[in-house]
Parts: C-alpha cells; sequence; structure tokens
C-alpha cells in the first residue's frame, strides 16, 4: 500500500508543491512538513527527495528562490511565480476531472 | 553539527559529485533541512542522538536521494551531453574532409576522448553518443564513395563511449553508499 501511495504521489508531486506554495512563499522543510500534515501523513516521501522536484519546478521557471538568514542559519525559500500559478491552475483543472473521472468509474 | 549528520552530508556530497551535480547550493540546502529537523526533534523531546537518526531516516538514504538529483539534472545534462558530441561530431567530419589534413591519428584519439569523456561526465546511452559523435564522417564518405564498409569506422566511438561508460561504473561501484 505505501508503495503503491508513493508511486502515485511522484506523478502528481508537481502539483502538491505548487499548491502549496500558492499559500504563500516557504522553504524546502516548511514545504515537507506541510505535505506531511495537510495529507494527514498520508504522503511521506523521503524528504531528500523533494528537493530535486523543487529544482526541477525552478528550473521551469515554474517556481523561484532566493536565500535568507534566519536564525544564523541560511534558508532557501521558495515562491510561485506567476508562470507557476498558471501552471497550477491548468493542473489543478486536469487533476479535477482525471479524479471525477476515476471516481465514477469505481462507483464513489 | 555532530556526526551523523556529518558522515551522512559527506557521503550524501561525495554520491552527488559522482552524479554529476556540484552546486554548492544544493548542498547547503540539505544541510539545513537536516539541522531544522533536528531541532524540530529535540523540541518535541528526543534526545539529540534520537532526533538526528528519525532526520536522517526521514530525509531517506544516501542512495535513495542522489538517485532523486541525478534523475532530475538528467534529462537537461543528457540533451547538453548530445548537443555537444554532435557538434564535436560535425567539427571532427569537417577536420577529415578537408583536402590538406591527413593526421588520421589524431582525429582517431580526439574521437576516442570525446566519446569516452561524454559518457564519463555521465551520459546514459553509450550507443548514441558513439552515434553522435561517430556517424558524421562515415555518412560524408559514404556519400562520396557508397562504400558501406565505411561504418566500421563507428567502432572507434563505440569503444571510446563504452570505455567511458565502464570506467564510470567503476567509479560509482567502488564509492557505492552503505
Amino acid at each position: 500500500m505505501a508503495g503503491m501511495l508513493g508511486e502515485a504521489l511522484k506523478g502528481h508531486l508537481d502539483l502538491l508543491l505548487l499548491s502549496i506554495l500558492a499559500n504563500g512563499p516557504a522553504h524546502g522543510y516548511a514545504i515537507i512538513e506541510s505535505l506531511r500534515a495537510r495529507s494527514e501523513g498520508v504522503f511521506d516521501l523521503p524528504e531528500g527527495t523533494v528537493y530535486p522536484a523543487l529544482h526541477r519546478l525552478e528550473n521551469q521557471r515554474l517556481l523561484k528562490s532566493n536565500w535568507s538568514e534566519d536564525s544564523g542559519r541560511r534558508k532557501r525559500t521558495y515562491q510561485l511565480t506567476p508562470k507557476g500559478q498558471q501552471a497550477l491552475n491548468t493542473r489543478q483543472d486536469e487533476w479535477l476531472k482525471f479524479s471525477r473521472a476515476v471516481n465514477a468509474t469505481v462507483g464513489l | 553539527m555532530t556526526k551523523q549528520i556529518e558522515t551522512y552530508l559527506r557521503a550524501l556530497k561525495r554520491q552527488l559529485w559522482l552524479r554529476g551535480v556540484f552546486d554548492p547550493d544544493t548542498f547547503a540546502e540539505v544541510e539545513s533541512h537536516l539541522l531544522e529537523a533536528v531541532e524540530a526533534g529535540i523540541r518535541r523531546g528526543l534526545s539529540e542522538e534520537e532526533s538526528e537518526r528519525q532526520a536522517l531516516e526521514r530525509f531517506g538514504s544516501v542512495k535513495v536521494v542522489s538517485l532523486a538529483f541525478e534523475k532530475e539534472r538528467n534529462s537537461l545534462m543528457q540533451n547538453l551531453l548530445l548537443v555537444f558530441a554532435v557538434l564535436a561530431g560535425l567539427f571532427s567530419a569537417y577536420v577529415d574532409s578537408r583536402p590538406n589534413w591527413d593526421d588520421t591519428g589524431i582525429l582517431v584519439g580526439g574521437i576516442l576522448l570525446i566519446s569516452g569523456l561524454l559518457t564519463l561526465l555521465g551520459h546514459r546511452r553509450p550507443w548514441l553518443i558513439a552515434l553522435a559523435v561517430g556517424i558524421w564522417i562515415p555518412v560524408h564518405e559514404i556519400y562520396k564513395s557508397h562504400d558501406l564498409m565505411m561504418l566500421i569506422v563507428l567502432l572507434i566511438p563505440l569503444i571510446g563511449a563504452y570505455g567511458g561508460w565502464l570506467v564510470r561504473l567503476g567509479i560509482q561501484k567502488t564509492f557505492h553508499p552503505a
């Protein structure tokens, strides 16, 4: 079950990360904590595998990041770009259609 | 920073280097995450040692994390290496086609070296690199002489590309994370 969830999660990780950052800028640790908290612990990927996905979204200009100093420690904060917001809207629509179709098919 | 985290970061850094990830910001970000996770664990009442253990366990093994970075890096890096291979191959064909060029040894050495270097740097398909570097000279020769035997020249980049690929596999196996 955990394996299946992990695989399913990887396919939708971009949508989840963009959705979390739609609430405002956050650094990696906070994004991962938010992912875990919002899913009530169901989405529990190895935390280190989330960073490559964040970097990829940044390379695609869907996110931008800034370094800042907090309590003597450097932190990289990510935020959604206008292009990222558009991508999020598109992926939310796609997800809605997909989930409705799956629910209708399996009779939920 | 304590020994557990230091050891993990050192091992991760080595694996990321081997997989072609050299970005110092990535290392700083991972370090910052782990230290924050340890602090959060201590605030929840865990001992420092237990908090570090849990932080590292949640972060993922060196192997899992370095593979995830490699996978994300690959698409861009693979394309860049392929473009470079095509450019190097076209250049070698141009040099070979010059009427006053007669130093085949240098050309063969150059093709071997470039093909090997590109797979050593991380391209995962040696046959594709060999084709991208080596196809242009035979294509030009076949166009001129209609002699399909010129395709045997492809052996040179194939040897170079698979040589570099094997060296990279050897390096990765030698420094395989626990």
